[in-house]
């Protein structure tokens, strides 16, 4: 070692030796929310602090499947499913150190759906008829129609209850200037694009039943760092600048985890799915065989490995399969590579190549545009698509937006594809979202209008068993994959980058904020 | 002098409404739907129009530049779009890191790059003076957000010297100072090169003048003949490159504080920008221009201090 070498390390050790770590972690991520009002924002950075900041009536184990307990330790549902009973746990407390009651529940979700609210969630508390307390520990939720998914849509952020107080005394300012809610954790203070500090919620004890550290969190203080460099995050868990992230470039995963002293943790129930969508009636992706053609010429297993390293699972499916109310019967029918099978396709059907090699029919010229947001990813992503499909004869054009242009962009009626990527917690949840009617244009962008579909939706929505409702949806899969309305691309699953100084973490998906409650987060001994 | 100031405020207020209007119609210009950012994704058209009206976005242009003049002048520069904080008490809290960031950048590079550019001077064609000119030809072509990388990488990764995340506190706290340690080496050594090659060619050209021949035989010594004589004079450009500089050290800062994870000025621009956040991004292309305008109005009395010429012109 040299001289030199020695000043530096000597100085490493008293510039970096700090207070040494005490119970609390720096977690980097990419972007920050626009607020944390659970019904005022539908962004994941808001997700990930609101279930620390909150709690929810009913929870989602890390399977993504199993409703648990909450804040209620249980619940009913009458035989037309139009009534939940949820009956509360005793002694939850606020971050205030006020009680809360069955009040407290019915103000939260009241102000979810009161149209003064203005949320953009609203739709996902279902058609409500009244939500009461009948008294200080019981709650009845009243639907119109009955709603399959409610309990899963009541484990999301936007379901978090809420302090009254603290609403009406910071009126616009709520989840801006401040927070209060039942969670593990209390708001400390937010600066918006720089950082957020949480700290434990001393009294909390009433955590869900798979966590097996039910309260008080571990940790006393969890700083939220917004870092948008994607490889200063990333150098940010070698050096230990940060304890843990779930934002990690995919090209970085492997450097990780041969990292001494880093993890990687992965879960595969993570459901966010890539896609790209076709307008089923524009005249360059209305024939039902170019769009079955497109899903054949396009080599997921060749993205997955080339583009993202092979840490993505390269999807047929429009939902993952390890989705609630996925399709068995679908497994053998998906659309898989195979380019040969696509181009006589396509011959069969009368789509002739021109000169150029793009195919044209009845004046028509295969030559789709694909509207796609500008950024590494899609445009990746998109280039990797035009390519597959000119071996084929189809001429994919690509207009990248910037993302503030690009949600209006794709508002609109002048695209024939889209890409896009989205989480879901069921079938039923990503089904309900994209394919009724009533969605266009917008997020139903492939104009998908068809009147049958819209019926199964509605009683996979309102059914009232398991088998009934997986049956109603189960129908509508098989639908639209075999009209191929989508080309899937890929699933990503959740990824945790660690310090081995923490026990390992065990990622949760719901709304794909990894940490979820962060009751388990927890330095070795 | 008092002169020179007067005069120079005055110039500086059609500069100031050209800003205005320009910061206004840039934003309203530029394309996309910040209703449609705000309501996300999956929300129903409806929702979209109510949040466009209650922005004021479906107001004609003209009515919305009036409001927004009128809403200035009283100092109130509107609340964010995303954040609902108002736009004064964002940019504020940017402001402060974004000086500390310059103050941090230039007390070092400042004199260094002089002090460089004097030594390449006085031993012109020298190693010394070839090592100057290669450092400062690497500084100005090595692009930022290289050199930012190249910083983490060595300081950061390998010798773990300094945090690269944020900003650790005030500059005169402990904490400040380390993490403000990368973001202003970054920053500076950009700065470096370019006063380093002006001071060079300045102190030459100064040293050949004539009341410089007369300090020689006086019989002043070469140090006192440099300092006193050579290099006072040779500033004048050099103040003036690094009044221009600093205000491209702006531009500099949004890279290094995107990169650094730095909560200044730049970043918020970005995130503004990027978010169609209008009146936050109109806040900080004000912001920008006013700190264009007064770092031109100190070079100018900076001018008149070092040159008592220029007061009487």
């Amino acid at each position: 070692m040299t001289a030199v070498n020695k000043f530096l390390t000597a100085t490493a050790v008293i510039a970096l030796a700090g207070p040494l770590a005490a119970q609390e972690i720096t977690i980097v991520r990419e972007v920050d929310s626009n607020n944390y009002d659970p019904h005022k924002t539908t962004a994941r950075a808001a997700a990930e602090a609101l279930f620390m900041l909150g709690d929810t009536l009913v929870s989602l184990e890390p399977d993504m499947q199993t409703v648990t307990d909450g804040l209620a330790k249980g619940w009913e549902v009458s035989e037309d499913g139009l009534v939940y009973t949820f009956h509360l746990k005793d002694g939850v407390q606020f971050c205030n150190g006020r009680e809360m009651t069955a009040q407290d529940v019915v103000y939260s979700m009241k102000r979810w759906i009161d149209p003064e609210t203005n949320s953009p969630v609203s739709w996902r508390a279902g058609d409500v008829e009244d939500i009461v307390a009948l008294d200080d520990k019981t709650v009845e939720y009243r639907l119109q129609h009955p709603f399959s998914e409610l309990l899963y849509q009541l484990t999301q952020s936007f379901a978090t209850v809420i302090d009254k107080d603290t609403v009406e005394e910071l009126g616009e300012d709520f989840g801006i200037s401040g927070f209060v809610g039942t969670g593990p954790f209390c708001w400390e203070s937010w600066s918006p694009r720089d950082k957020m500090v949480l700290t434990r919620h001393e009294n909390y004890a009433w955590g869900p039943a798979f966590y097996e550290n039910k309260g008080p969190a571990h940790l006393e203080k969890i700083t939220w760092q917004i870092v948008p460099e994607e490889n200063t995050r990333t150098v940010a868990i070698v050096t230990g600048q940060s304890e843990a992230t779930q934002y990690v470039p995919p090209i970085a995963l492997n450097q990780l985890r041969n990292t001494p002293n880093i993890s990687v943790q992965q879960s595969d129930s993570a459901f966010w799915t890539y896609f790209m969508g076709f307008k089923v009636n524009k005249e360059t992706v209305s024939d039902e065989v170019v769009r079955q053609a497109i899903n054949l010429a396009v080599n997921q297993e060749a993205l997955a490995e080339d583009l993202l390293f092979g840490e993505v699972e390269p999807a047929y499916s429009y939902v993952s399969q390890a989705a609630l109310d996925w399709n068995e019967a679908l497994d053998d029918k998906l659309l898989r590579y195979d380019p040969e099978a696509a181009k006589s396709m396509l011959d069969e059907a009368g789509w002739v190549p021109g000169p150029d090699g793009v195919r044209a029919k009845d004046g028509v010229e295969l030559r789709p545009t694909a509207y796609v947001f500008a950024g590494s990813s899609w445009q990746k992503l998109s280039e990797f698509v035009q390519a597959e499909l000119l071996k084929v004869g189809i001429g994919m054009e690509i207009q990248a937006f910037d993302a503030t242009v690009a949600w209006g962009k794709l508002a609109t009626q002048e695209f024939d594809i889209f890409g896009m990527s989205y989480p879901y917690v069921s079938s039923g949840d990503a089904l309900n979202l994209y394919f009724p009617s009533q969605n266009m244009p917008t997020p139903n962008r492939m104009n998908w209008d068809d009147p049958e579909t819209d019926e199964l939706l509605q009683a996979g929505k309102t059914a009232l068993s398991d088998q009934d409702r997986a049956a109603a949806y189960g129908k509508v899969l098989e639908k639209v994959h075999a009209a191929a309305v989508w080309l899937p691309l890929y699933h990503e699953p959740m990824f945790i980058a660690q310090t081995d100084k923490l026990e390992p973490i065990k990622p949760h998906n719901n709304y794909g904020a990894g940490f979820y409650k962060g009751l388990d987060l927890k330095y070795k001994e | 002098m008092l002169d020179t100031l007067a005069k120079r405020l005055l110039q500086s207020i059609p500069v100031l409404i050209g800003v205005l209007v320009l910061g206004f119609l840039l934003v309203q210009l530029s394309p996309g739907d910040p209703a449609r950012v705000f309501a996300g994704a999956m929300a129903p058209p409806e929702v979209v129009e109510q949040i466009r009206e209650k922005m004021g976005l479906d107001r004609s242009l003209w009515t919305q530049f009036w409001g927004y003049v009128e809403r200035v002048m009283h100092g109130d520069l509107g609340r964010s779009f995303i954040s609902n904080k108002t736009v004064t008490s964002e940019l504020l809290a940017a402001i402060v890191p974004t000086m500390e960031l310059m103050i941090a950048c230039l007390i070092w590079s400042i004199p260094l790059g002089i002090g460089m550019g004097t030594l390449a001077a006085v031993w012109r064609g020298s190693l010394v003076d070839r090592a100057v000119m290669a450092f400062s030809v690497a500084g100005v072509s090595l692009p930022i957000f290289f050199i930012c990388l190249l910083l983490i990488q060595w300081f950061g990764v390998k010798w773990q010297l300094f945090p690269f995340i944020g900003r650790g506190g005030p500059l005169w706290t402990v904490e400040g100072l380390r993490h403000i340690a990368l973001p202003a080496l970054s920053l500076g050594l950009i700065f470096i090169g370019p006063v380093a090659r002006m001071t060079r060619s300045s102190v030459l050209e100064v040293l050949r003048l004539d009341h410089v021949r007369t300090a020689r035989s006086k019989g002043l010594n070469e140090s006192q003949v440099i300092l006193r004589h050579g290099l006072r004079n040779a500033l004048i450009p050099v103040v003036t490159l690094v009044g221009l500089q600093a205000g491209y050290l702006l531009g500099g800062a949004v890279v290094t504080e995107t990169v650094f994870s730095y909560p200044g000025i730049g970043r918020l621009s970005v995130g503004a920008i990027l978010s169609a956040d209008y009146p936050l991004a109109q806040g900080c292309i004000l912001v920008l221009a006013l700190a264009f305008i007064i770092i031109n109005m100190i070079v100018d009395i900076l001018y008149a201090i070092l040159d008592p010429r220029v007061q009487k012109r």
